[in-house]
């Protein structure tokens, strides 16, 4: 009964010691495993990306010159068309699909599994582009503004 | 003969602390030498990161710029026409920006793969600014506003499109 115990207690420091080693080894594998990482995104890409989308110059054309993307935005908000008497609405979906899709490779294959693109006016969503899976792994950012008492809050989440 | 037994115990007690002391020093050292052997990666992954900190904040530098020329203070503006006087001046600035390859690439609209000079401008899509004709790392990217002035016969007005900015660091590995 007491070599029974003596053997118990040596095991159980045997494997004490067993966990600890692993413990430590696995610490030191996980530094020499980490790596920077350069090919996934990085949220400084939606960020600037959502700043630039917003600068580019559609093809919409007012009585002052061609609209902007923000400007376009506002624009589809108070019902407005171009002077060439598009649905300036019609004009802001296709040029944001166009911009997203040429911008972010999505695909099963790529590194960017989908997107979710947002325009929220005054706490209401007015314009969802979405494509492709929404995983639990995303980078997003957020652009906001406002303009003629309206807020106006630009959200894009990339999933990877 | 109890004395020999608690001896025994000693014997096996420092035995074994030895034998953790040991791994914990092979450990150690395959660790260390790892580390030190990976000296150059480091250099490498150093200038990576100076690449990706410099794809944040070129756009927004005096060289590249938009300043105010398109109304107002813009941010992730690069200017398409001082980019075509600073490709032409590029050797002036040395090892300025301390990297192998800048690259700026027009996004949206899509319009190929037409390399920008005098004679194609503004019918372009990629301006080489920088290249070094070394081994490169992978490039380190960020989206750009690239803006100039165009005319429809009737207006001037600005036009900006969308762009991506690719800074490569040399491969030292």
């Amino acid at each position: 009964m007491k070599m029974n115990k003596k053997a118990q207690e040596e095991m159980v420091g045997f494997v004490v010691i067993l966990v600890i080693v692993a413990v430590i080894l696995l610490v030191l594998l996980s530094f020499l495993i980490k790596k920077p990482s350069g090919e996934g995104v990085e949220n400084y890409e939606v960020e600037n990306f959502i700043q630039a989308t917003l600068q580019y110059t559609t093809n919409c054309e007012d009585y002052i010159g061609f609209l902007s993307l923000q400007d376009l935005i506002i624009a589809c908000e108070g019902q407005e068309k171009c002077l060439d008497e598009r649905d300036s609405c019609k004009v802001l979906n296709d040029t944001l699909t166009g911009v997203i899709e040429e911008a972010w490779d999505v695909g099963q294959q790529s590194a960017v599994k989908g997107y979710k693109f947002k325009i929220v006016v005054d706490d209401q969503e007015k314009t969802v582009l979405k494509e492709g899976n929404e995983t639990l792994d995303y980078k997003g950012a957020f652009q906001d503004f406002a303009r003629r008492g309206t807020d106006y809050v630009i959200s894009l989440n990339i999933y990877y | 003969m109890v004395g020999k037994k608690g001896q025994l115990k000693i014997q096996q007690m420092i035995f074994m602390l030895l034998a953790v002391t040991f791994l914990f020093i092979l450990v150690g050292l395959i660790f260390l030498s790892v580390r030190l052997s990976s000296l150059k990666k480091t250099a490498s992954s150093l200038g990576e990161e100076n690449a990706m900190l410099l794809v944040s904040k070129l756009a927004n530098s005096p060289e590249f710029s938009c300043g105010n020329s398109f109304g107002g203070s813009r941010i992730s503006c690069i200017d398409f026409d001082k980019l075509m006087i600073l490709k032409d001046h590029v050797e002036d600035y040395g090892d300025f920006w301390g990297v192998a390859k800048i690259e700026i690439r027009i996004v949206y609209p899509n319009e190929g793969n037409v390399i920008c000079s005098k004679s194609t401008y503004p019918d372009c899509s990629i301006i080489k600014l920088l290249d070094k004709n070394v081994n490169t790392l992978p490039a380190n990217s960020n989206f750009v506003s690239l803006c100039r002035k165009d005319t429809n016969g009737k207006i001037i007005f600005d036009k900006c499109e969308l762009a991506r900015i690719l800074v490569s660091s040399e491969d030292k590995g």
